[in-house]
């Protein structure tokens, strides 16, 4: 064991060090929610999740409204931005001219560049009042037969639509960018092979492309999603805090995140209110932590 | 024209539609931000913190000193970690299970939505550690956010320790040099870009975070502070400004244009947001000047 032992031993364990040490702070992280969030476990059971009552006072504590009002919302926001996103993806790695492309790139990775809270206010301030007076009227007039389009508040713009709109633009970026790298990946002699069988090139896209680039858009989409229903800041400004099940689109509902973050700070120093807010946390990561294995298994990494 | 042909042109379309949308979704949302951000934009209301203007609103020096305290500290945090993490995984760690669920774990941690996070902080960094901390506090936001940006920069630097040829190290073995000084002298250097990006991306993420920031730095209408107080129930007795003093954010102060609407002018807030953006574009535009001289000379 002469010096150079110890010069080349040194540096690998500062690298462990560092490596142990992330492992803690993640672990303990998990942990720490997970703990935390145990008691209202104990107390409520299933009836945590299934339940539609929230009450303090009471200590019933259900969380099925807000579960439910994250997923229409996530759902509606997939409904917009993945047709518009898997296109764009669609034309920057096949239709545009490569100058077009190389302009376009940046200027899409500078909508990830702008905070949540921005859009939140630009949706509030900008995007609720064209809701109220055009949007909303429009689409309960045209299609209010359909419940799913009736409009139950008029005088408001907030509501599942607006929040999705919002939130539809802030995952563009992230589905676009990720589904465009699947489809350059895609190698260039399947579509020579295709376009060599007679196919247009709609046809190579269609039946060549998109299925040999399938696994990425889809992990793409998931984390949309993922990044969808972690907003907080947005969608407490844009969704309208209502605690019901929202009745159609242009109702109002109440999201896992902003019902934490409402009202986190007026009870974090009691313990059975806290334990029931760091619930709501606790599913939400477990949704999270399973779209993450479900986005490493089709292949793609955050 | 046949159908197929139609079809095509269909499509062509759709998509040139598609990305049309995208563009004029963000011209729309940065054109009407820097619009509604006029009425309020002077220099005044850039170099003025807030506790200088009578009433609420009126100035954000205070938020934009927050801001770039809690972002480069927490990136000055996270970079060493992130790094030497990154390195290990990549050239010491055997490749396995082990390495696998590492990955996965960084993965969960990257993707945790900023709220859990937030609340995580607000208790444990908040609240359980109050005497180190001092609550409410830079140092509080700091260590969150390190948390925050921890996988985006470990990412970033495993991506750049990917891009080194295998050539280069095999050249540097077959000299006798040992794993460490391969790794200082060959692998590090030629990753150097990609950390620093990484380092820009971390810097750019903690920037623009609004809500583990609230929960964890607070609010201040003073620029920091630097000085240090005696102050009871604080570790050694006393209160070191401004790590333990409240921090202020320029997402808070947007955030704030819709909490107190009728105190603070909208405009106020999309200034705000007009000046964060501006920072964070700063940031990344002097990034890539840096890495492109550095290329050259």
């Amino acid at each position: 064991m002469g010096p150079n032992y110890f010069r080349s031993k040194t540096p690998h364990l500062l690298l462990l060090t560092c490596v142990l040490t992330t492992a803690a702070i993640t672990l303990f992280f998990i942990a720490f929610i997970f703990k935390t969030a145990l008691p209202v476990f104990e107390s409520e059971g299933i009836g945590f999740i299934t339940g539609t009552k929230w009450s303090y006072s009471e200590q019933v504590y259900g969380i099925r409204i807000f579960i439910i009002g994250t997923l229409v919302m996530t759902g509606v926001t997939l409904f917009l931005a993945v047709p518009v996103s898997v296109f764009t993806a669609i034309f920057l790695s096949e239709f545009a001219p490569v100058r077009v492309a190389k302009i376009m790139r940046p200027m899409v990775e500078l909508l990830v560049g702008i905070p949540s809270v921005v859009y939140g206010i630009f949706g509030l301030f900008v995007l609720e009042n064209i809701f109220q007076d055009k949007i909303d009227p429009f689409l309960s007039g045209t299609l209010g037969f359909i419940p799913f389009f009736h409009d139950p508040s008029p005088n408001s713009g907030s509501g599942v639509l607006l929040a999705s709109t919002i939130l539809a633009v802030m995952i563009l970026p992230t589905i676009i960018a990720l589904s465009e790298d699947a489809m350059r990946a895609v190698p260039f002699e399947y579509r020579e092979a295709s376009f060599a069988l007679g196919a247009t090139h709609w046809e190579t896209i269609r039946k060549v492309v998109l299925p040999t680039a399938s696994g990425g858009i889809l992990a793409a989409t998931v984390l949309g999603m993922m990044r969808a229903m972690g907003e907080t800041m947005a969608i407490v400004m844009l969704l309208g805090n209502c605690a019901h099940i929202p009745s159609s689109v242009l109702d109002t509902g109440y999201a896992m995140t902003s019902k934490i973050l409402n009202d986190i700070g007026y009870y974090c120093a009691m313990d059975e209110p806290r334990s029931a807010l760091f619930g709501i946390a606790a599913v939400l990561f477990a949704m999270e932590i399973i779209f993450v294995a479900v986005a490493r298994k089709i292949g793609g990494r955050l | 024209m046949n159908k197929r042909t139609l079809e095509g042109h269909t499509f062509k379309a759709i998509s040139y539609l598609a990305a049309a949308i995208t563009l004029l979704a963000l011209i729309g949302i940065l054109g009407r931000i820097t619009l509604e951000a006029l009425p309020s934009l002077s220099l005044y209301f850039i170099i003025t913190p807030e506790s200088k203007v009578p009433g609420l609103g009126g100035g954000i020096a205070n938020a934009i000193a927050g801001t770039l305290l809690l972002s480069l500290l927490s990136t000055a945090l996270a970079t060493p970690l992130a790094v030497g993490t990154a390195i290990y995984l990549k050239r010491y760690a055997k490749p396995g299970t082990l390495v696998r669920t590492f990955g996965f774990l960084l993965d969960v941690l990257a993707g945790t939505p900023s709220i859990v996070l937030g609340i995580f902080g607000l208790l444990f960094l908040v609240y359980y550690l109050k005497f180190v901390t001092g609550g409410f506090s830079l140092i509080a936001g700091t260590i969150a956010l390190t948390i925050l940006i921890l996988p985006v920069i470990e990412r970033a630097a495993e991506g750049a320790i990917d891009t080194v040829p295998a050539e280069l190290e095999e050249a540097s073995y077959a000299l006798g040099a040992t794993k460490w000084g391969t790794v200082r002298r060959i692998t590090l250097p030629f990753a150097l870009t990609g950390i620093l990006t990484g380092m820009v991306l971390g810097i750019g993420r903690a920037a623009e975070e609004s809500a583990v920031v609230i929960l964890t730095a607070g609010y201040t209408q003073f620029l920091p502070e630097f000085k240090v107080l005696p102050r009871e129930g604080f570790l050694f007795g006393m209160k070191i400004y401004p790590f333990q003093d409240l921090a202020a954010a320029l997402p808070i102060t947007v955030y704030r244009s819709f909490e107190f609407p009728h105190l603070i002018p909208a405009s106020n807030g999309f200034a705000a947001a007009f000046v964060l953006i501006v920072v964070v574009m700063l940031i990344n535009a002097a990034t890539r000047m840096l890495l492109w001289r550095s290329r050259i000379g």
